[in-house]
């Protein structure tokens, strides 16, 4: 029996029976055969349960063909490759990265843009293991993608795929870097020009100069890179015209891109190079300044080791005489000089008087090893309040937090007060308010 | 080394390993033969049992010997002398222990815990910044009204699904959604959190809604504390790369994960570590520790 209540329409029977024809099944009358109604002859799509369209990636097949997708990305890597000008062997591993990360599951079903910045990170991540200097920007701008994006894909990748790429020191990343820099007899005025072998030699030292005192860990490496780079340049040859360059008119010369930044890192150096430049004996107790070092960096890179020794030396006498001087004393000696140093604010005012001893022959708790510029200085960590002579920006200017309010200590099952609780709670005065403003800003919304 | 009978906390281990070689006899003379628990003769060669026999002796002595340590008297079970390894028992472990007698917890030998020497405690305690918890208050709940009538609440439908909730003491903000889970950081110790959960299960209850306080758990710890000396992050990324991840170029700091406790450390120039990822407290302060002898290593001053 069919449907209950189905009439034939030609002889009024009420039994109709589900009867199929072939494959299409219909409605029959068994009394007269009359068809009261029939189905579709073929299924539709949606009920049909074999043969069905399955994905690619989810079929069986035993040995799957890369898919369309797969193919662009492994010629976007050797293209990629061979922009860079990278080996044939580092092509091929970049390649392998690519496949072996394009089918782990955590990558097969990401966005295309991913897919594409996949691309870049396994060439980035070929040629930090081979020690192919590359920074993430460089790759950022090749891609023209988000380096945000850049940065979650590469740590994803390197994290599914399970290499190790250790990052490149910036110092690898400076003869690279140097060689964007157009200032060879050809581009500028002869008088602006420098070799490229020059300026990476004094470059590096600088550079050097610069990790050692703090300044490149944490931070980003380019800035810093063209601040060495301006820095040598100008030294090589410190005349006024050279000195007469700013770095944006100097970036804007050797047609490298600006950086807001790479300002404040030439500052620190500088700064840097006072404290050394400080020791010199020839300078007899005049100051040096910012403006005026400049000119000495040929003399204080010479001579480096021995300046810092003498800096530390000098700086030890500082804190010593510091901690014996009683308070009155302190106030009427000469006001701190802005130039000097400024990193150690405590130790600023002894400077003066130390600098005209630099014989004295202070006993010294730090053990200073020879060409050891990394060792010096061991015995300075005995008391909190003994600062280093280089200290990472970051410690010198503190952020100023907000004070910190005691823990109060609870059991976390006290009791709670009812007042306490009503305070958070609307009155029915408010509640009404609450709702007329509502209405009336949502009317004037409406108006517009 | 003497009889060490307090531990170093949360070092390795000082229980007796020496004693518990593979290579021990079955039965040896000292043995008390029908102590129970050997049941099957030596002519047994079935090699399972004899794992077996040996597990539950190991077992045995392992439980003598730890009644010997807070007794007192080492040469109790009377087999071999124990060795109190003070030092280097972090990172290396014999071949053939079995799980079954270890109270402390021990290292494989893969190293999953930077292997560190047993060293002082830092004197250095982080102090805990927030805690993120959450609890479940047993009922649907209207969101309209619960922003209309509480004076600290907001809903933007369209920016998130859940009222935003604060009180001001303890400080602490909280995310009630409408199927009645909670959600509440902002609290600098675990029973600060567990009582502003309250109090705002209180204030639910009070807008008339039947706010239960069921299941309330601890997701998350975030402690922060300073070495007091600068770190030079290039050479740790390099020495413990299975574990660290250094990008100057995305973020200045460098990003340890530890695998025990499972906690990940955010590791500044200036020295100030930020520990994050703790179920407990015990676990922020055992990853300080752990850390804080490496980060000695890399201590630098110029």
């Amino acid at each position: 029996m069919a449907a209950v209540g189905l009439k034939c329409p030609e002889c009024g029977s009420l039994d109709i029976v589900d009867d199929e024809h072939y494959s299409q099944p219909q409605l029959v009358c068994a009394d007269c055969g009359a068809v009261v109604s029939e189905g579709l002859l073929t299924t539709t799509r949606s009920e049909e349960l074999q043969g069905t369209d399955v994905r690619y990636s989810n079929s069986t097949e035993v040995n799957k063909q890369p898919c369309r997708n797969q193919i662009k990305g492994i010629h976007r890597v050797r293209a990629l490759c061979r922009i860079l000008r990278l080996s044939f062997v580092m092509e091929e591993t970049a390649e392998n990265y690519f496949k072996q990360a394009y089918e782990h599951p955590s990558f097969i079903r990401v966005s295309l843009q991913k897919k594409e910045v996949l691309a870049g990170c396994c060439i980035l991540a070929t040629c930090r293991q081979h020690s192919w200097p590359i920074t993430m920007g460089t790759m950022t701008c090749l891609l023209e993608a988000n380096p945000k994006l850049m940065g979650v894909v590469y740590q994803e990748m390197v994290k599914a795929l399970k290499i190790e790429a250790p990052p490149t020191s910036v110092i690898d990343l400076l003869e690279t870097h140097c060689q964007a820099y157009k200032l060879s007899p050809q581009h500028v005025h002869e008088e602006l020009s420098e070799s490229s072998k020059d300026l990476t030699k004094r470059a590096a030292v600088l550079l050097e100069l610069a990790a050692d005192a703090w300044l490149v860990t944490g931070r980003q490496p380019v800035p810093i890179l063209t601040a060495s780079i301006y820095l040598a340049w100008q030294s090589l040859k410190p005349t006024q015209t050279r000195l007469k360059y700013t770095l944006a008119r100097f970036c804007q010369m050797a047609k490298v891109a600006k950086s807001s930044i790479a300002p404040k890192r030439v500052t620190e150096l500088k700064e840097v190079l006072c404290k050394l430049g400080q020791e010199l004996p020839w300078l007899r107790g005049s100051e040096m300044t910012p403006q005026t070092v400049v000119q000495m960096v040929d003399d204080i890179l010479n001579y480096r080791l021995t300046l810092l020794r003498k800096a530390l030396k000098s700086h030890e006498a500082a804190l010593a005489s510091e901690s014996e001087l009683p308070p009155s004393l302190e106030d009427t000696q000469p006001g701190p000089r802005d130039d000097a140093p400024s990193l150690d604010a405590t130790a600023s005012q002894p400077d003066a008087e130390s600098a005209q001893q630099p014989q004295q022959d202070v006993d010294l708790t730090c053990t200073v090893v020879m060409g050891g510029l990394s060792r010096a200085g061991s015995g300075q960590v005995s008391t909190p309040s003994k600062r280093s002579l280089f200290e990472p920006p970051s410690v010198t200017h503190a952020k100023i937090r907000r004070v910190q309010l005691p823990v109060k200590e609870v059991t976390g099952d006290e009791e709670i007060s009812d007042s306490e609780i009503d305070s958070y709670i609307r009155t029915p005065q408010e509640m009404r308010d609450y709702a007329e403003a509502k209405e009336a800003l949502s009317s004037s919304e409406e108006e517009f | 080394m003497e009889q060490n009978n307090s531990l170093p906390p949360f070092q390795g281990l000082a229980s007796p390993q020496g004693a518990l070689t593979p290579v021990m006899p079955m039965f040896s003379p000292m043995m008390p033969y029908g102590s129970g628990l050997t049941p099957q003769p030596v002519t047994n060669t079935n090699s399972l049992s004899l794992l077996e026999e040996q597990q539950r002796q190991q077992q045995q002595q392992q439980q003598q010997q730890a009644s010997a340590q807070q007794s007192g008297m080492p040469g109790g079970s009377g087999q071999t002398p124990q060795l109190y390894h003070s030092q280097t028992v972090t990172t290396t472990t014999l071949p053939g222990n079995t799980p079954l007698y270890n109270t402390t917890p021990l290292t494989p030998m893969t190293p999953i815990t930077p292997a560190t020497p047993a060293s002082e405690s830092s004197g250095i305690v982080p102090q805990l910044q927030n805690i993120v918890s959450t609890v479940n208050l047993g009922c649907k709940l209207d969101l309209k009204t619960i922003a209309l009538r509480a004076r600290n609440a907001e809903y933007n439908p369209k920016r998130f699904a859940a009222v935003i909730m604060r009180i001001r003491e303890p400080r602490t903000t909280a995310l009630i959604f409408s199927s009645g889970k909670m959600v509440c950081t902002g609290a600098k110790s675990e029973e600060q959190s567990r009582l502003a959960a309250r109090k705002y299960a209180r204030v639910v209850q009070k807008l008339g809604f039947p706010a239960k306080f069921l299941d309330f758990k601890i997701q998350n710890m975030v402690g922060s504390c300073d070495v007091k000396f600068p770190i030079r992050l290039e050479g740790l990324v390099l020495t413990h790369q299975q574990f660290s991840s250094y990008e100057p170029e995305l973020f200045p700091g460098l990003i340890y994960r530890m695998i025990k406790p499972r906690i990940v450390l955010l590791i500044f120039v200036s020295g100030k570590v930020v520990l994050t990822g703790a179920k407990v407290r015990g676990e922020i302060y055992e990853a300080f520790e752990n850390i804080y002898p490496i980060l000695k290593g890399f201590r630098k001053t110029t």
